[in-house]
Parts: structure tokens; C-alpha cells; sequence
């Protein structure tokens, strides 16, 4: 499936259900959202670049929020000294942003993966 | 890391059927293998599992979980919501009965407005958890020992030794004793404590500590209220030093150590209530110190050892507060003048939450410790009080006597008596339960069972109601209210000084003063019964003053009576401070001159050092005829022309510190060697420079300065320890005397409260020592002025600044926004509620029912 459409109408929904899972405190439905776009989009190479991005703005576009209504800075900064690097704010949002892409990028993979062991036909 | 190793095999562009096989070139076929999409899939299996793993349960302590932690919506990213100030909104909070009103100031000072009494400590409660409900559980988790339960093993010695101690059981008495205006206050402020809890979670507003640690917090009661006044009465009344007297008893001998560590103090002191005094005779006999045994000496070890090990904070180490106050008639606006600055452990967040609170029986402006409802140190309309700790003896220690015949008994007044046993579970993160069994005797928790068991009688387990007395203190309008109103406060023991809106002023160390029937309360002594706590010195013969004909009061922890004083209340051997910070306030204030708000507040931040103003200039005339070199010259000169004051810039009070701390270890070191003392002699050198500055002053000659068999004067051991202490700063700072000022050597540190050293403040380089009334002990100093208040009646005016801000949030503004002004000796105005909805930036909740 390679229709470009499609495949925006798919990141999405993905980036939708990862969207609203954070803010029901469901941060785990970003996996089942990469599962999705996994199962939506065929090949795996197209499907698993696809769940990453959707983890990840799904992730990034609520920090992106926050910048804009409050200023991360001095929350990141904290974040930062707490885990111990201290004067290093990047460290928290590349952090955050990768949780969401790594959840993402692995449920879109795992999706694609099965779908290529059990349904060969569909490859 | 490759996806999809088939897939991302070699096929050409325009193949897109066979790129999408799993086909591998091997060299010598073009058949696909048929195993490579099982291992893509197991791959991508195991990653997810281990990404999954990691967002819902992170990496052993090193990692939280990443997905709740680093979720930007309900996560630890909503710090950057929460640290947005206040704005003007109105709030619904469901435990009112009526609307109130609460003014921020822009430094975040708190101004609560209700209509009724009880919705007063609603709102505190819900403003408190608003800014501080971290804290606020963990000094709660702390007192109850439930600190395991959520950072893991590593606090269970902690919640150990406190279930032990018992705090929880204290708080617990305390609630079914309290009266009913506190239990109506109590149960309010937890509501409104129970209100932000619930918003909080609704809101996923939590404190990023609790995101961080993985848990929520359980609602407020009103006994983690008592819990945390039992925290503050342990860190300042619960003390070691029978035990450290025992050791050095048994290591120094009976006659050293009493004429070392003696109940009285060797150096002059100055007492707020100089007598007369009850004339009948003391209930404690002074008796002669005895020779301490093996056994006692080990079992004294043990306990040392566990206390030791304990975390800063479950053991007082000495004290540093100061008030005083100067009647109208001495003072320029012709009102009473009153300062306070209680020293604490300074951390970020401070232990003092700053407002007002407005009800239609309370008037209080001032600072509390969040978890708690009142106003513990500031003014009414008509009255004001601040506290130091009487730092009088508050802690004993009883040797069970046991039997292997009688299992589960002691043996007290002629008789075995069953010990009582209480059992705790105590949770613990990433383990099993802990199962903890706490043996009580006549005296106290079993709270050492090495060698010989031995239990704790300490004042801070005495059911004290100190809210309902705060309260009425709040209520009261002239001295008698104030006095009558103290006379229920059992503990901590403080000195509350007054003054109050007519030119009066007064100083009550109010609490209890446990009469022992006998023995020799300095050491631990034996539970049979002869040397129990029979009672408290009786409230009138405590000591007090009100309106001196000197015309001023004032406490720095120094013994507060003199030598005729006829009770037994410890002895100078680190119970009280050595009173240097107490002789430079009676000094400063006893000038033939009125005085000002602006002398109060200098006085505050003086940092003119007692002990440095004595022994200097002797120091300086030993040197006089001495082989000294020409930058040991320059040093002597500094010294010299020194105004005794310990500033930042000050080159001569590196020299003097540093001479101190060398003519200790001269004077006393050789004995901790060959007597083998255990005992760090830095745990006792408040006590043991008494004896120094002492012999120094008026006995020069004394047989202690000796050494190896040759007799040495003070003089002689003076020049000795110059000539190291000049080594020594030369050796770290340079060989330019002149550059050795007091900021390179000595900094303060405000230390996170939990712990996190980037979230710390400094250290920086800072000015005062452990002598002065700005006091700085330590490098970096993580001591000192908690508060600084500055009342004028006279004018109307009060003042005051603690280092921190309103806000545990460190990404707030509110963080440690005072810290700056608190450092350069600054004050801020303490605004009524009225007046502050007039300043600039105010902000206004109107909180709904």
C-alpha cells in the first residue's frame, strides 16, 4: 500500500489515538497505534518509518503545546537535574521524544513483522 | 538496527513484488529463506517487549518508568504547568462552607481571607498542598517510618529507628487528647489538604516528585499534621550526648571528663533570666561524675553507632536561633521592637510557608511549616513572638535491668514488669514487607538491645498540644494571654520571646523541663527505677523575664539561668549553645542609645565573632616576641588590625577560623590519641573550646596544655597552632596572607530536600561562622537563619525573608525567587491581606464552596 493518502490518513489516526491515550493517561496506546500502522500499511518499510513518526508527533505536539502556553525551559531544566544532568535541558525532551517514536516504531514493526510471518500472501 | 532484513535486501527499484520477499543474496542462490521473517519477527518481539518494559517499569533505581514519567501530559512535563503563578480565578473547594478569598503577593506570600474559622485552615490546607504537597508527604512518610515503602530499603534503617522512637504513637495520644477547637482546625486543614489531593490526581497536577517515585499520595490526616510536629520536635530535642558523655567517660576517665564536659559552663555566659530564683533546694542532686563499666561502655558504642548512621535530621546536633526584644522605652519609635531568626537545615523548598490568615477569631500573619494549620512565628494585631530551641536536656537513656528467668520483662522498682510490644509492618519498595516488633518499658521505646537494652525517655513522646496552644497564642492580645496560652506547650522546649503593641516585651522558655529523681542524668543511667522522670520544673520557676529593667530580653540557645539556679536542667556539654551569638546580642543591644528596626536588622546579619573579639588579641601578643617569618608577620598584622567581623573579604578571618580549629587539635588531640577516645573530638569542640577560651582568658598555665611531660602555657600552644594554621592556609590558598579572605574558604550551601544536587542553591561563598549571630557553621554552612523577622510596634511596620520561595516546583519562579534578597540581608514588607490586594501584581483566588 503505497498510496500517499492513505498513508497520511493512517500516520493520523495513529498520531490521534497516541494523542488522546496521553491524555487519559494511556501513554501505552502509542504501542497499539504503531500496531495499527502496522497492520494498515504495507510494506514494513513504509509501515514502520510511519509508527515512529506517529509516536513521536504524537509525543512532540503536546510538548510543542506546552512551549507554547507555558515555556518548557525551566521544567526541562529540572527534569534534567534530577536525572542528574544538570544544565543539559535537551536531554528530557530528546528523551520524551524518543519513548513516543521507540513505542511507535516497535508496535508498527511487530505488526508488520506478524503480518509478514503469518500472511506471507501479503507481503 | 535493521527491521526487516529480508526486506531491506538488495531488490531493484521498479521490482516492487519481489522487494517486498524476504530474499538474501548468498553467493550461490537466490532462494529466499524461510527463516528470516520468524527471526524479524522475534526481533521485533523482543525490542517491543524490552521498550514496553522500560516505559511501564524503567530500569532498576537508575531509570523511572519512562512512559508515565515522560507522558508531556500527565507526566513530569506538567511541572510547566504548575509552575505558572496564580492567577485570578475562581476555585471550587469542596470542604468550604463559604466563599474565601486568597491574595497572592507577587513573591507568592499567601493571604487567606474566611469567614469563618473553620474555613480558614480548609483554605490553608488546600494553599499549603497547592505549593508543597511533597514535602508535606515525605516529612509525614519520615515520622511514620513509611519511607521504605517508596524509595526502597534504603530508608528502612529510618523507619525503623521511628516507629521505634515513636512518633506515630505520640501523634496519635495527641489526637485523642486534642481538644476541640484543635481537632476541628485539624480535620479542616486536612480536608483542604484532601481537596487538592483529589484535583491534583483528577487534574494530573501531582508533583513531579511523585510522577518521578511512581506513586500517589494517600489523603492528609490530622494526625500526619502531629507527625510532622513530632519531625521538628525530634531534629531540634533528640539528642545523643549521654551516650557520647558515656564514651568519653570510659575513654578520658571520670575526672577529665567532668572537668571538661561540666555541667555548668566554664566561660561566661549571659543569661536572659539572671534570678532571683525558687529558693528550695534542686530535686536533682549535682552528683560526682562515676567511672562508666565495659558493658555500659559498649552498649553506649552501639547506640552511637546506629544514631550515628541515621540520616541528618532524626538526631539534633546543636542548635543556632536567635530573638530578642527591646522595650518601647529604649527603642526610637518608642514601640517595642522584636527580631527572630530561628536557624534550621536550609533547604529548597524552606520549611516555612509564608501568609496571613484572616478569620473572625484569628489574625495571624507570619510563616508555618506546611502540613500544619498556624502561624507559628509572627504577630496579631496587638502581640508578636518568635522562638529559639531551649536546647535543655529532653533526652535520657535507661539501662533495662534483664533476666534470661524472666523473658519479655524488666525489672523495675522491686518488681519484673512486662514490656509492652508494638508491631509494625513496614512496606518496602522492591521487597518484602518488613515486620517490626517495638518493646516499651516505664521509660520509653527499646531502642537499643546491643550489650545492655536500653530505652529512651524523650520529651518529644510527651502528648503536647502545641496547635491548641499556637492558636490561642494567635488569639491573645497582652502577656498574660501569651504566658497563660504557653503554659499547655510541653515540647520542643523554645524560647518564645514577646513584644507586643503596648512597649512590653518578655522571653518564657516554655516547655518541659524533666526533673530526674537523682543520679547522674549526663550518662545513661540505670532503669530500675531510682532515676526516673518524676515530673517537669513547675511553670513558674521556669525561666522567664517580662519587661527587665534593662529594657531588653533576648535567647541564642545559651543556658538560659545562672549558676544559682536550683534546677538540674543539662549540662554545657553541647545541651546548650557555648553563648558566644548570645554575649555579641546583649552587647550589641546594651548600648547607651535607643534603637532601631534598622539596628534589629543589622544585627540579624552581624557577623562579629564573641570568641575572635577574646582570644585575638592575646593570640596577637604571643606573637609578639616570637621568631615569626615576614608573611607570618603580614598574618599577625591582619589579625591585628581586625575588626573581628567573619565577611567574605576578610583575609583575617581565614587566619583566626583556621588558628581555632588548630589550637583545638593542639590542646586536646593528644589526649583523644593516647586515651583512645572514639568519640570524633569534632563532636565536642563546642564544649571543649569553652574550656579553651576559659583557660585562654584566666588560666593559662592549666596543666591540660601540657605535652609529652613539658609543662606548656596557653601561650606556647597559641604560637603553635599559629604556625600551623599559617602552613596549613598557605599550603591551600597561597603564600600571600592577604588573599586568604574568609569567601575562599568558607561557602552555604541551600540543599534540595530531596536531595537532588542540581536543584540545590550554591554552595556560594558566604560570610558568618558558627559563632556569629548570622550564623555559618560548617563549609558549606547548610545551617542557619531559617527566617529573619523584624517587628517594630512603634511604627507598625514588620518585616521578614527566609531563603526559598513559595513553590516546591523547581521550575517555578516560586522556587527561590527570596534567596537573593535573603542573602544580601534584605527584608520584604509583611502586607496585611488588605493591603496586599493592593499591590502591585497581586493575585486573587475567590475559592467556592
Amino acid at each position: 500500500m503505497r498510496n500517499p493518502v492513505w498513508l497520511v490518513i493512517v500516520l493520523l489516526a495513529g498520531v490521534a489515538i497516541s494523542l488522546v491515550g496521553l491524555l487519559l493517561g494511556m501513554w501505552w496506546l502509542t504501542f497499539p497505534a504503531g500496531l495499527l500502522i502496522g497492520v494498515a500499511i504495507a510494506p514494513a518499510r513504509l509501515a514502520v518509518p510511519t509508527g515512529a513518526l506517529a509516536g513521536l508527533l504524537g509525543w512532540m505536539l503536546p510538548l510543542a503545546a506546552d512551549q507554547a502556553r507555558y515555556g518548557i525551559g525551566p521544567a526541562a531544566s529540572s527534569l534534567a537535574a534530577i536525572m542528574g544532568f544538570t544544565g543539559q535541558a535537551a536531554i528530557p525532551v530528546i528523551l520524551t521524544c524518543l519513548v513516543g517514536l521507540m513505542l511507535g516504531l516497535t508496535g508498527a514493526w511487530l505488526a508488520s513483522a506478524a503480518r509478514l510471518l503469518l500472511m506471507p500472501a501479503t507481503r | 538496527m535493521t527491521l526487516d532484513p529480508a526486506i531491506e535486501a538488495k531488490a531493484p527499484k521498479d521490482e516492487v513484488k519481489a522487494s517486498d520477499r524476504p530474499v538474501v543474496a548468498t553467493g550461490t542462490s537466490k532462494r529466499p529463506r524461510r527463516w528470516l521473517p520468524a527471526i524479524n519477527a522475534l526481533a521485533a518481539l523482543l525490542v517491543s517487549a524490552a521498550v514496553l518494559y522500560v516505559s511501564f517499569f524503567g530500569a532498576g533505581s537508575a531509570l523511572p518508568a519512562l512512559g508515565p514519567t515522560f507522558n508531556p501530559t500527565t507526566g513530569a512535563w506538567t511541572m510547566a504547568a504548575d509552575a505558572t503563578n496564580p492567577v485570578n480565578q475562581t476555585l471550587t473547594i469542596t470542604g468550604l462552607e463559604q466563599p474565601v478569598r486568597v491574595t497572592f503577593e507577587q513573591d507568592g506570600t499567601a493571604h487567606v481571607v474566611a469567614q469563618t474559622d473553620r474555613d480558614l485552615f480548609v483554605a490553608v490546607g488546600y494553599v499549603h498542598a497547592r505549593f508543597r504537597l511533597f514535602q508535606m508527604d515525605l516529612m509525614r512518610r519520615q515520622g511514620e517510618g513509611r519511607l521504605s515503602e517508596v524509595v526502597g530499603k534504603a530508608a528502612l534503617d529510618s523507619d525503623r529507628f521511628e516507629l521505634q522512637l515513636g512518633l506515630l504513637r505520640t501523634a496519635q495520644k495527641e489526637w485523642s487528647q486534642a481538644d476541640d477547637v484543635a481537632k476541628i482546625a485539624l480535620n479542616a486543614y486536612a480536608s483542604g489538604v484532601n481537596d487538592r489531593i483529589e484535583e491534583a490526581k483528577r487534574l494530573h497536577q501531582l508533583p513531579v516528585m511523585f510522577t518521578l517515585l511512581g506513586y500517589e499520595p494517600q489523603p492528609w490526616t490530622p494526625i500526619d499534621t502531629l507527625i510532622i510536629k513530632g519531625d521538628m520536635t525530634q531534629t531540634l530535642n533528640f539528642t545523643d550526648t549521654p551516650l557520647v558523655m558515656a564514651l568519653l567517660n570510659q575513654s578520658l576517665g571520670p575526672d577529665l571528663t567532668s572537668s571538661w564536659f561540666p555541667v555548668l559552663p566554664p566561660n561566661a555566659q549571659s543569661p536572659y533570666d539572671p534570678g532571683p530564683y525558687p529558693s528550695q533546694p534542686a530535686v536533682a542532686p549535682i552528683a560526682a561524675m562515676r567511672a562508666v563499666t565495659g558493658s555500659e561502655a559498649a552498649t553506649a558504642a552501639a547506640l552511637h553507632d546506629r544514631l550515628a548512621a541515621l540520616p541528618p535530621g532524626l538526631l539534633a546536633t546543636g542548635g543556632a536561633s536567635n530573638n530578642w526584644a527591646v522595650a518601647g522605652a529604649k527603642s526610637v519609635s518608642g514601640g517595642a521592637l522584636m527580631a527572630g531568626d530561628p536557624h534550621l537545615h536550609l533547604t529548597l523548598p524552606s520549611i516555612w510557608f509564608q501568609l496571613t490568615e484572616d478569620s473572625p477569631d484569628y489574625h495571624t500573619s507570619g510563616v508555618s511549616i506546611p502540613g500544619t494549620p498556624v502561624v507559628l512565628i509572627g504577630h496579631n494585631q496587638h502581640i508578636s513572638w518568635s522562638l529559639t530551641d531551649a536546647q535543655n536536656q529532653q533526652t535520657f537513656f535507661y539501662e533495662e535491668k534483664e533476666d534470661s528467668a524472666h523473658p519479655g520483662q524488666y525489672f523495675w522498682k522491686g518488681a519484673w514488669t512486662d514490656y509492652i510490644t508494638v508491631n509494625y509492618d513496614i512496606p518496602v519498595l522492591g521487597g518484602p514487607t518488613e515486620h517490626l516488633s517495638v518493646k516499651l518499658s516505664v521509660h520509653g521505646p527499646v531502642i537499643g538491645e546491643r550489650g545492655l537494652t536500653t530505652s529512651v525517655w524523650w520529651a518529644g513522646n510527651i502528648p503536647s498540644q502545641d496547635f491548641s496552644v499556637l492558636m490561642r497564642i494567635g488569639q491573645a492580645s497582652d502577656y498574660t494571654g501569651f504566658r497563660e496560652a504557653l503554659r499547655d506547650w510541653r515540647s520542643p522546649t523554645h524560647n518564645f520571646v514577646y513584644a507586643d503593641d503596648g512597649g512590653n516585651i518578655g522571653l518564657i522558655a516554655a516547655g518541659y523541663f524533666p526533673l530526674v529523681v537523682g543520679g547522674q542524668p549526663w550518662l545513661p543511667m540505670p532503669g530500675t527505677g531510682e532515676y526516673d522522670v518524676v515530673g517537669t520544673v513547675p511553670y513558674d520557676d521556669i525561666p522567664q523575664v517580662f519587661n527587665p529593667p534593662s529594657n531588653i530580653v533576648w535567647s541564642a540557645n545559651q543556658r538560659q539561668v545562672g549558676p544559682a539556679y536550683p534546677y538540674y536542667i543539662g549540662t554545657a556539654s553541647n545541651f546548650f549553645d557555648p553563648g558566644y551569638r548570645a554575649n555579641e546580642i546583649r552587647s550589641v543591644l546594651s548600648q547607651d542609645r535607643k534603637l532601631s528596626t534598622a539596628d534589629m536588622m543589622a544585627l540579624q546579619t552581624d557577623t562579629r565573632d564573641f570568641l575572635a573579639s577574646e582570644i585575638t588579641p592575646l593570640l596577637v601578643e604571643a606573637l609578639t616576641n616570637d621568631q615569626i617569618s615576614s608573611p607570618e608577620q603580614q598574618a599577625r598584622d591582619l589579625l591585628a588590625g581586625w575588626d573581628f567581623r567573619m565577611e567574605t573579604a576578610s583575609a583575617a578571618a581565614s587566619i583566626w577560623w583556621t588558628f581555632w580549629q588548630a589550637y583545638l587539635a593542639e590542646t586536646f588531640d593528644t589526649y583523644w590519641k593516647s586515651r583512645n577516645v572514639s568519640v570524633d573530638r569534632s563532636e565536642v569542640n563546642e564544649a571543649l573550646g569553652q574550656d579553651l577560651e576559659a583557660w585562654t582568658l584566666h588560666d593559662q598555665s592549666n596543666p591540660t596544655f601540657s605535652k609529652g611531660g613539658a609543662a606548656r602555657t596557653a601561650g606556647d600552644v597559641m604560637r603553635v597552632a599559629f604556625h600551623t594554621a599559617f602552613s596549613q592556609l598557605k599550603g591551600k590558598l597561597g603564600s600571600d596572607p592577604a588573599s586568604w579572605t574568609w569567601g575562599r574558604v568558607h561557602s552555604r550551601e541551600l540543599e534540595n530536600l530531596a536531595q537532588v544536587d542540581g536543584l540545590s542553591y550554591g554552595p556560594r561563598a558566604d560570610r558568618g561562622d558558627a559563632n556569629t549571630p548570622l550564623a555559618a557553621g560548617g563549609d558549606p554552612s547548610t545551617h542557619g537563619p531559617s527566617w529573619r523577622m523584624v517587628v517594630d510596634w512603634g511604627t507598625h511596620t514588620f518585616s521578614g525573608i527566609y531563603p526559598g520561595g513559595q513553590s516546591e516546583n523547581p521550575a517555578s519562579s516560586w522556587y527561590e525567587n527570596r534567596v537573593d534578597t535573603w542573602w544580601n540581608g534584605l527584608y520584604a514588607p509583611m502586607l496585611s491581606a488588605e493591603q496586599a490586594g493592593f499591590a502591585p501584581g497581586a493575585a486573587t483566588w475567590s475559592m467556592q464552596p
